[in-house]
């Protein structure tokens, strides 16, 4: 008996304590729901409506129709296409030289805060300034790339106005600009790691290469995903740079999605359409990140 | 600088909290000819006591700042300005006054204005809804030095057997762009960036090989010779007689190496003249003149004409001191005042205005660039138009598309446009 007595009353402690959790943490997430749910909501909304800027109105609902106009315009298509494959070079790229570059700093002792202050510069920098500051140095004539290049020999290199070239110029300056995230975060981790496996491996005779693998990488795995991820939504959401340097040109060969959205939007005046076609966007990227969430669990 | 900003803003509120005189709110962009109606303001405050409030922001924010403005039953804007790429959505959306009772009231002539500005942005299908406000047609710049120079026409006589001179047609500048192509030198210097600077130069080579984009019924007529040629021309100026690079070129890009000194020409808006005189953006003070761009005849030109109008929204809080305003800012005395300071003028008197003509050389070109200029297409979807053009013509420049593919892509996007809009039957 008392012992029952004793759970209803943690029960009823339980519940006046969850209450008062829930009317602690009301307000946060009445804001969430406001300025993340309801947008997202009024977007699904909008996507099921002929809804443009000139007709600014929810009169006609069209069902499905803005999502097979979306799907079967081909240069949504291909710029799907093309941020897929953009995606997948950044993160890469950006990850191999950000892992190299912090396994180098974790071993550095001297001047550490100079180095990360250094290397959160760009960070700090708003894409749009990166883009015009890039544009002036990239001038093929004018910019002080070429000239550098010139000096040892090189002719001068098409850099924003050539098909095959521009997108590996817009994927540079976005490593350069965003490198220094996956380097920071991945120190974080690297610092966080105990000394005391390397010690026995050392001990058993393991060389760097074999603590790397063996170590560093499986106890690294979560922030390396997580990492991984939240780069991967940052790029798919690319359109600043693409806004400056290309505006999606020469041709076809920088029109990433993000900016194709903006301009259904903005310049078709068609909201309806853009509006489905981010609803395609947010599923792609909803089902990567449970994939990815999903894997984090698994492997722990 | 910041504190400044902020100390600024708190006193702008302030005295416009206080203030009982009528306020009007215009929505301007930052560029040359807004500045000169900045200066200008005091002078209205004082002659009508309405203050006026000027809020200047970057071309790429109007439209989304506008455009709530436009749909609320009472917005915040008095007066707008309007570019001509929106004419056709603004009219249809039913968001601009018509003028037209005010203007008889007020005994306006708006037959002052170049006929090719009113078609542009002031009447649209009889009712007029502005008045043109500035203009932004394209010219020809080119090096007059280069032309002058007596080894050069030499050598041009000598290889094409014409005299080198101010060019009277295309084909004449085209082989002189060809021939200014050596030494380090090039010819021309395009600007082939998506959407609007492709879009915008390539209309001229249209209209200087006698093309136009559409016929009396709005059925797109660009996949022809002319069409083909214009293309054809513009991939070979980028690819052979261009800059590195200009494939990419925005128009300061392109202003840059001509500024430089490093190219013979450059097609591109008429505002850009006074800043080749300038000496902190160009080496070549004094060695730059404008011109309408050369037409398949001399009779003939090939510029396209641009401009701003400015309106009264129907959400205007308050159209009648919006309307003084315009009254005063377009009237003779302040239009002249206006082109003094290097403003781009719509009047015709004010290019005929004896003072002008002795300040800037170049003002009967500029006259007659606006006589002769043609028009881009204006309807609901202009800037959908100027999309399709800038990725079609860009796909054709970069070599993935033939000059007729991309042509007929065009024509048959620009129907449906046209057809959505009810232009075209």
């Amino acid at each position: 008996m008392i012992g029952i007595g004793g759970i209803g009353n943690a029960n009823a402690a339980d519940r006046r304590d969850a209450r008062f959790g829930y009317a602690l943490s009301a307000p946060a997430l009445t804001m969430l729901f406001l300025v993340i749910l309801f947008p997202v909501v009024s977007a699904l909304y909008t996507s099921l409506h002929e809804y443009t800027l000139i007709a600014p109105n929810y009169d006609t609902f069209s069902g499905f129709e803005n999502f097979m106009l979306a799907l079967g315009d081909q240069e949504f298509r291909h710029s799907a296409w093309l941020t897929a494959k953009f995606v997948v070079g950044v993160v890469l790229l950006e990850f191999v030289i950000g892992f190299a570059v912090a396994l180098m700093l974790n071993k550095v002792e001297r001047f550490k805060p100079v180095y990360y202050a250094i290397l959160l510069c760009p960070l700090l920098m708003n894409p749009v300034i990166v883009g015009l500051i890039w544009r002036m140095f990239l001038h093929p004539n004018l910019g002080i790339v070429n000239y550098l290049l010139s000096t040892v020999g090189f002719g001068p290199v098409n850099w924003l106005g050539d098909t095959k070239i521009a997108i590996w110029t817009i994927i540079l300056v976005d490593i350069w600009h965003q490198v220094s995230f996956m380097i920071v975060l991945l120190l974080a981790g690297l610092a966080s790691l105990p000394k005391e496996p390397y010690e026995a491996a050392r001990v058993d005779g393991a060389n760097s290469f074999q603590c790397f693998i063996h170590i560093t990488l499986p106890m690294m795995r979560t922030v390396i995903v997580v990492t991984l991820l939240i780069r991967l939504i940052f790029a798919v959401k690319t359109y600043d740079l693409i806004y400056i340097m290309t505006r999606g040109g020469p041709g076809i060969s920088t029109d990433l999605l993000s900016y194709f959205i903006y301009r259904t939007a903005f310049v078709s005046l068609n909201i309806g359409e853009a509006s489905a076609m981010s609803i395609i966007l947010l599923a792609a990227i909803l089902a990567l990140t449970v994939y990815l969430y999903r894997y984090m669990r698994a492997i722990r | 600088m910041f504190k400044k900003l902020l100390l600024g803003s708190v006193l702008a509120l302030g005295f416009a909290g206080n203030a009982s005189a009528e306020t009007i709110n215009i929505l301007m962009e930052g560029v040359p000819d807004t500045e000169f109606v900045k200066q200008l303001v005091p002078e209205f405050t004082k002659e009508t006591g309405i203050e006026v409030n000027l809020e200047v922001v970057n071309y790429a924010e109007m439209h989304t700042k506008l455009v709530p403005q436009l749909v609320a039953p009472k917005g915040s804007y008095s007066a707008i300005v309007v570019d001509f790429y929106w004419v056709g959505e603004f009219v249809k959306a039913g968001w601009m006054q018509p003028l037209d009772d005010r203007i008889k009231a007020d005994n306006i002539d708006t037959s002052v204005y170049i006929p090719a500005l009113m078609d542009l942005v002031g009447q649209v299908d009889g009712t007029t809804y502005m008045l043109p406000f500035y203009n932004y047609a394209m010219g020809l710049t080119y090096r007059t030095d280069l032309l002058a120079d007596p080894q050069n026409q030499a050598d041009f006589k000598a290889k094409y057997g014409m005299d080198l001179k101010v060019p009277a047609t295309w084909d004449e500048y085209l082989k002189q762009v060809e021939f200014f192509t050596r030494d380090g030198m090039h010819g021309v210097v395009n600007q082939g960036l998506r959407p609007d600077p492709i879009a915008m130069e390539w209309s001229n080579y249209l209209f200087a090989n006698g093309g136009e984009y559409h016929d009396a019924n709005w059925n797109p007529t660009l996949n022809n010779e002319a069409g083909v040629k214009a293309v054809e021309q513009y991939k070979t100026m980028i690819d052979k007689y261009g800059p590195v690079g200009s494939a990419s070129f925005s128009f300061d890009e392109a202003f840059n190496v001509m500024a430089q000194g490093k190219a013979y020409s450059y097609i591109t808006y008429n505002f850009f003249r006074t800043a080749y005189d300038d000496p902190s953006k160009s080496a070549v003070v004094g060695k730059v003149e404008i011109m309408p761009v050369p037409g398949p005849t001399p009779e003939q030109g090939g510029s396209l004409n641009g401009a701003w109008g400015w309106a009264i929204p129907k959400s205007s809080p308050n159209p009648d001191a919006a309307w003084t305003f315009l009254k005063w800012v377009e009237s003779k005395e302040i239009a002249k005042k206006r082109a003094l300071a290097g403003g781009s003028p719509t009047r015709t008197d004010v290019f005929d205005d004896p003072d002008l003509n002795a300040k800037y050389a170049y003002y009967p070109a500029l006259k007659q660039m606006l006589l002769t200029s043609h028009n881009f297409p204006v309807f609901t979807y202009t800037p959908q138009l100027v999309e399709v053009l800038g990725r079609e013509l860009s796909l054709a420049v970069a070599g993935e598309k033939t000059a007729s593919d991309a042509l007929a892509a065009i024509e048959a996007e620009m129907a449906e446009l046209a057809r959505k809009d009810g232009k075209l039957k």
